[in-house]
């Protein structure tokens, strides 16, 4: 029998920078158990994207992977090789400099209070304007509907997607 | 309002907005230390039991294992009050407890070590419920505390500490009564504040009696004033990172803390013990317990003649500030009820479920929400408008009340009827109210029903504050303050106070890090201090270098400090604005001008929030859904409306109004599991779910902060419970007394299936 | 997570032979969603050697509508089931039932197949192991079923025997009102089977070495009118508290036929034969909703604590016949 066998290393792409990675244990490496939360923000150091459940339950961790919004704790990350994926650090232009037009929406809007579940709600919001670029404000709602934020900065978040939305049409 | 400020009131972006936005935050888990280990805890499966044997041997052989920590060789350093909780016991009180510590090189060494750790346990019986904990008979938790009580007589604020509410005469009191309420209620749901960002603490020691400590926590200085004294006094540096919310429960990490220091004193290295989120939910920090038995009387006109009765409270399996939160209770109760008589005792009772701690809503609302079906019991009777009722009885400017450190109080804040009127008409109440358990729109099996509550808290001038601001020659000012930010926005908000008082761009003030080793001493955001207390000592600082600046300037500038003024970096004459004089001039490049500031307790302006509420519940399926929300309070003045609207907005989140409709530990009291320890099992509101939300937010400004301005955040939470309560009661026509109002309760309620 | 291999899969057969090969020690990975919770918290005494991941095989996600009915690839993910234009004309009751599940970012993760396949979510079973270890129960073959005492708020009132954990998948009693059939791919080859017979008590009929490949649904007819309500707590996120799936055949004003499957109240998805009965041939109106609601829960057997399930079953009952929300 011949079988896919995992190879030795996988490729992934994230925020327009190409990483190959070997498949292993190692600190530098990316084991078969790691999710891509994990090598994004252990092995990349990429730690914008946050962990708060780590049961894909809070939406904290979403990224995109090509282009669609999923949630990086319960994805693993060999499953990823070849894959496109862009974090809240590959926002802006360029990237991680001056703010994406959600990031300023979110900055205008103080869409946010301690901020911990803000890199999801952006990543997500990103997908849905790239998606749905005027949406109604119930489909902002319902694009962001498993996205955790304790403190309630939901009102101040919806309000900003929708200005997003709006600067963009 | 008259004054005419630059940056004060103004929404202007939160000075960490960039950095939030673009993921650039460092919160506790995106911290590294070099050669940091990863500390991980073995957790009980047994609610109560002796360990009867614990062996190591495997789990210390293991690659990568550095330490195996148990209670045998774990540093003796305790906490709970009194002192009385161990790092690690030879018992373990609750499903979850610590029994052993592992540091490793990697989280997977770790892990696989606890697995090789081996444990005898001798079961022990256990006890959930407060009142058959405190029978003779029932199993005992700690030696120390018989029966399960845990000392309320403990002086956490002073030897006068408030532990019950004792003043005129209550028989004659309940003479003078038309109606009273009476029964036992209970707020028993010990719900999860649950911030996102799960507790965690780096400890890594500089030498044998000096450790540093990183972690996110709401109130930086509380891992050194309160850790040291547990810990047999090192020297104690805290970091504070960004704080992923905290809503009370991150003020300090002390399970956690001791864990970390531990693993690190014995590894020599730095550890960090990272909690995943189900050990957030099983074994950190939970709302106390709240049942209160007793009475209250009253007039036909609402007047109240009298409250008495027994709150019991149930701190879990131990607290480190029960009585702290039982004395806050004590007061706050006070300022919602006018009253001449009270009896109001109180008793801490452990019982063998994960820990309490500090939860926004600090006592007050555990016993309000407890104590409110009597009351409405009582306004039901006597057929009263609850929110008149409110309205009148709500502490006034003159009333008097106990606080947390014992001594009377006068009020000298302000009358917050104006708000209770306003909030009205934007909800409406007055169309909406159609009497106690009377709906206010029936369609099919939907009833509409509405309902209010209020609490107020006379912490927003509590405990100490100090601050330093500097001014650099080159035009920008430092405020060194302890702050930390989980979450509230203060840290902008005080260099908004600080740049109006210099008059200097937002962009031009910065603040120091939230580290104990660099600033002066802050109590930390609590109790809706930020504003007031520490607000004030930032503003002081900021008027004494002001001063500081002018009097050196007044040598530059031939002209006697009153005459001067300084706008954007620059000191001139009065009456000759257009020879402004730079700072650089005034000091020298190589000198700044530092001011102080303090701030000192003062209990005598308390806060007022009032919340309305209306839900539609559908009698067919038991669904409670919350529709609207009307909450008004009075500021005093906005210092950020944004950041003062998220705080309001607030109060359904963080354990508050939904704990009256879904929010819930669950337990299994038969085996002491915590059963909903996932995101899916805990319900907390989504984005689908919001309820259509109006905040009023007057601004009658108070005399005694310099932008007239008083803390409102901490608050908002309080009174959701007990108003979702009366409208789910007045939809349905039924009085409902229990929390959370699930299907279940709401169908029992109704006769549609049989009681338990 | 504690260490495992993961091999790609190429194709059903190769899924199938590593599945023999690792001798019951290999696990099938699709989104994913469902699987990753159970290896982190560790909630099953036996833990994995490898992952075989199954989205590596080519074409298993193609949703095919045709005059003969819809064909839906096991790997199809719900995202795309719930915006399919097809589906959501001519079998809303599975677009529904897609669209219930969790929140968009599982959907777009999670497969159809995968959401037949779940885990349950009895909060017992389900018990993180580092929180003082898993609870071994009937389900795992060990010990008693924690519910039965404990607090049961979320398990069957029906069709509860040795373990009372409900079936959580919201798509399976939309399918199963749709006749729906599945097919299995396994050492064997291929077999065929009504979806409703897929589910057992314990889970489903999958042997160690077999996978699901393809859902099959035979095309409504014109007078088809279908119903997917899901009671929850919040709209969002949630399994369902009871949930029900109707398709019904309406002639003239007259039911001519009826399949109505409930779901979150037992073990398996739950053919409410009793009601189908009873609206069959008539009208539907009110008495006969209420009838049907009635007949619906005859014979349940609530535990101490979701007896309240009952009434919200009837609510759905008569919601889903009188198209009321």
């Amino acid at each position: 029998m011949s079988y896919v066998k995992e190879k030795a290393t996988i490729t992934l792409t994230v925020n327009g920078e190409t990483h190959e990675l070997e498949v292993g244990p190692g600190p530098s490496q990316v084991a078969p158990w790691h999710t891509l939360a994990q090598t994004l923000r252990e092995t990349l150091g990429l730690t914008g994207t946050k962990i708060g459940c780590d049961h894909g339950g809070c939406g904290s961790c979403t990224v995109l992977v090509d282009g669609k919004a999923i949630l990086s704790c319960i994805t693993l990350s060999v499953e990823c090789d070849g894959k496109s994926v862009t974090t809240i650090e590959g926002l802006g232009s360029p990237p991680g400099r001056a703010p994406d037009p959600i990031q300023q929406a979110f900055i205008d809007h103080t869409a946010f209070q301690c901020g911990f579940c803000t890199p999801g709600i952006i990543m997500a919001s990103k997908a849905l304007l790239e998606k749905t670029p005027s949406p109604h404000e119930s489909e902002v709602k319902d694009a962001l509907s498993g996205h955790f934020c304790r403190c309630i900065s939901h009102y101040h978040v919806v309000r900003a997607v929708m200005a997003a939305a709006k600067k963009g049409s | 309002m008259a004054t005419k400020y630059r940056f004060i009131g103004k929404a202007t972006p939160r000075k960490d907005a960039l950095e939030i936005v673009q993921g650039k935050a460092q919160f506790i888990d995106d911290v590294k230390r070099p050669g940091m280990l990863c500390g991980k805890v073995l957790r009980s499966p047994y609610p109560h039991a002796g360990i009867l044997k614990i062996d190591t041997t495997k789990a210390e052989a293991l690659p990568g294992v550095r330490a195996v920590l148990t209670y045998k060789n774990v540093p003796d350093w305790k906490g709970g009050v009194p002192r009385h909780v161990k790092v690690l016991d030879n018992k373990v009180r609750f499903v979850g407890d610590g029994v052993a510590l592992v540091a490793a090189d990697t989280e997977e060494q770790a892990n696989k070590a606890l697995e090789q750790i081996e444990v005898v346990y001798e079961e022990l019986p256990a006890v959930y419920d407060v009142e058959e904990a405190i029978q003779p008979d029932a199993p005992q938790l700690y030696e120390e505390f018989p029966r399960n009580l845990v000392p309320t007589n403990v002086k956490v604020f002073g030897p006068k500490t408030l532990s019950n509410v004792v003043m005129g005469d209550v028989d004659k009191g309940f003479k003078e009564a038309d109606f009273i309420g009476e029964g036992t209620y209970a707020y028993e749901n010990v719900a999860n504040p649950l911030p996102l960002e799960p507790p965690g603490v780096i400890a890594e020691w500089q030498g044998p009696d000096q450790l540093t400590v990183w972690s996110a926590t709401q109130s930086a200085s509380w891992h050194r004033f309160i850790m040291v004294s547990k810990m047999g006094f090192p020297d104690i540096r805290a970091i504070s990172t960004h704080c992923g919310g905290s809503f009370g429960s991150k003020n300090y990490s002390a399970q956690p803390l001791f864990y970390a220091a531990a693993l690190s004193k014995v590894t020599g290295k730095p550890v960090k013990v990272m909690y995943t989120k189900e050990e957030q939910f099983g074994a950190f920090v939970l709302r106390l317990g709240s049942r209160f038995r007793g009475k209250v009387g009253i007039k036909k006109d609402g007047t109240v003649t009298a409250v008495s009765g027994e709150w019991f409270v149930d701190t879990g399996a131990f607290s480190d500030m029960a009585q702290a939160q039982v004395a806050v209770g004590c007061g706050e109760a006070q300022l919602m009820l006018r009253c001449a008589n009270w009896d109001l005792q109180t008793k801490l009772v452990l019982t063998n479920r994960s820990a309490s701690g500090v939860v926004r809503g600090f006592g007050g609302q555990e016993l309000e929400s407890a104590f409110h079906p009597i009351l409405s019991i009582a306004m039901e009777q006597a057929n009263l408008d609850p929110v008149e009722f409110f309205k009148k009885n709500y502490v006034k400017p003159g009333d008097g009340y106990y606080w947390r450190e014992g001594n009377w109080w006068v009020c000298r804040g302000k009358d917050y009827s104006k708000a209770v009127v306003e909030g009205a008409k934007a909800f409406k109440w007055k169309d909406k109210w159609k009497g106690w358990l009377v709906p206010t729109a029936v369609d099919g099996s939907k009833r509409v029903g509405v309902g209010v509550g209020v609490h107020g808290n006379a912490d927003v001038g509590e405990d100490d504050s100090e601050a330093y601001v500097r001014l650099n020659p080159d035009g920008t000012a430092v405020i060194h303050a302890c702050v930390s930010e989980s979450g509230m926005g203060q840290r902008s908000s005080l260099c908004k106070m600080a740049a109006e008082v210099l008059q200097i761009p937002l962009e031009r003030v910065d603040m120091t890090p939230p580290d104990t080793l660099i600033n002066p001493f802050d109590f930390g955001l609590v109790g809706s201090r930020g504003t007031y207390a520490v607000g004030s000592a930032v503003i002081a600082a900021a008027e004494d270098a002001r001063r500081k600046i002018l009097e050196v300037a007044s040598s530059v500038l031939h002209a006697p400090p009153e005459e001067l003024e300084t706008t954007d970096g620059k000191v001139y004459v009065k009456t000759k604005p257009d020879s402004p004089v730079p700072w650089s001039r005034i000091t020298g490049i190589m000198q700044t001008c530092t001011g102080f500031g303090r701030f000192t307790p003062d209990y005598s302006v308390p806060n007022f929030l009032i919340l309305f509420v209306q839900v539609e519940v559908d009698i067919e399926t038991g669904k409670v859904v919350l529709q609207h929300v009307v909450a008004a309070t009075d500021a005093g003045q906005v210092i950020d409306p944004p950041s003062l609207e998220g705080q309001i907005y607030g109060s359904f989140g963080s354990a508050g109004t939904d704990t009256a409709i879904f929010e819930e530990s669950v337990t299994d009291r038969k085996n002491g599991h915590l059963l909903n320890m996932n995101m899916i099992d805990y319900k907390w509101r989504t984005f689908s779910d919001l309820p259509e939300f109006r905040n009023v937010i007057l601004e009658t400004g108070i005399p005694s902060h310099r932008f007239k301005a008083v803390g409102v955040g901490e608050i908002a939470t309080s009174p959701g419970p007990s108003a979702v309560l009366m409208a789910a009661s007045n939809a349905v026509g039924k009085r409902l007394c229990e929390y959370p109002l699930t299907p279940e309760k709401i169908l029992k309620a109704l006769g549609k299936i049989k009681g338990a | 997570m504690m260490p495992f291999d993961h091999v790609n899969a190429g194709s059903p057969g190769e899924a199938v032979d590593l599945l023999t090969s690792y001798g019951g020690k290999g696990r099938l990975i699709a989104g994913g969603t469902d699987v990753l919770g159970i290896l982190k918290d560790r909630i099953l005494p036996d833990y994995p050697d490898v992952l075989i991941n199954l989205k590596t095989i080519p074409g298993m996600d193609s949703i095919k509508e045709s005059g003969e009915g819809l064909n839906i690839g096991a790997l199809a993910k719900l995202a795309d089931i719930a915006s399919s234009p097809e589906i959501k004309a001519e079998y809303p009751a599975l677009s529904l039932a897609a669209e219930s599940v969790a929140s968009p970012e599982i959907r777009t993760m999670a497969t159809i197949g995968g959401n037949l396949c779940q885990d349950v979510r009895c909060w017992y079973y389900r018990y993180p192991h580092h929180m003082g270890g898993r609870m071994l129960c009937f389900r795992k073959g060990v010990g008693p079923c924690y519910a039965v005492k404990g607090d049961n708020r979320y398990h069957a009132v029906m069709g509860g025997k040795k373990c009372f954990a409900v079936c959580p998948s919201d798509t399976a009693i939309a399918l199963c009102a749709l006749q729906a059939k599945i097919s299995i791919f396994g050492g064997e080859g291929t077999r065929t089977l009504p979806l409703e017979k897929f589910f057992t008590p314990m889970g489903n009929v999958l042997r160690s070495n077999e996978l699901v490949k393809e859902i099959l649904i035979p095309k409504p007819t014109q007078e088809t009118r279908q119903a997917f309500i899901k009671f929850t707590e919040r709209k969002p996120v949630d399994f369902a508290v009871a949930s029900i799936a109707c398709v019904l055949e309406i002639l003239g004003g007259r039911c001519m036929d009826a399949r109505i499957y409930l779901g979150g109240v037992a073990p398996m998805p739950w053919h409410a034969e009793a009601a189908e009965r009873i609206i069959k041939g008539g009208s539907l109106d009110d008495p006969t909703a209420e009838e049907a609601a009635l007949a619906s829960v005859a014979g349940a057997k609530p535990l101490k604590g979701n007896a309240y399930k009952i009434e919200i079953v009837k609510a759905l009952v008569k919601r889903a016949l009188l198209r009321r929300q």
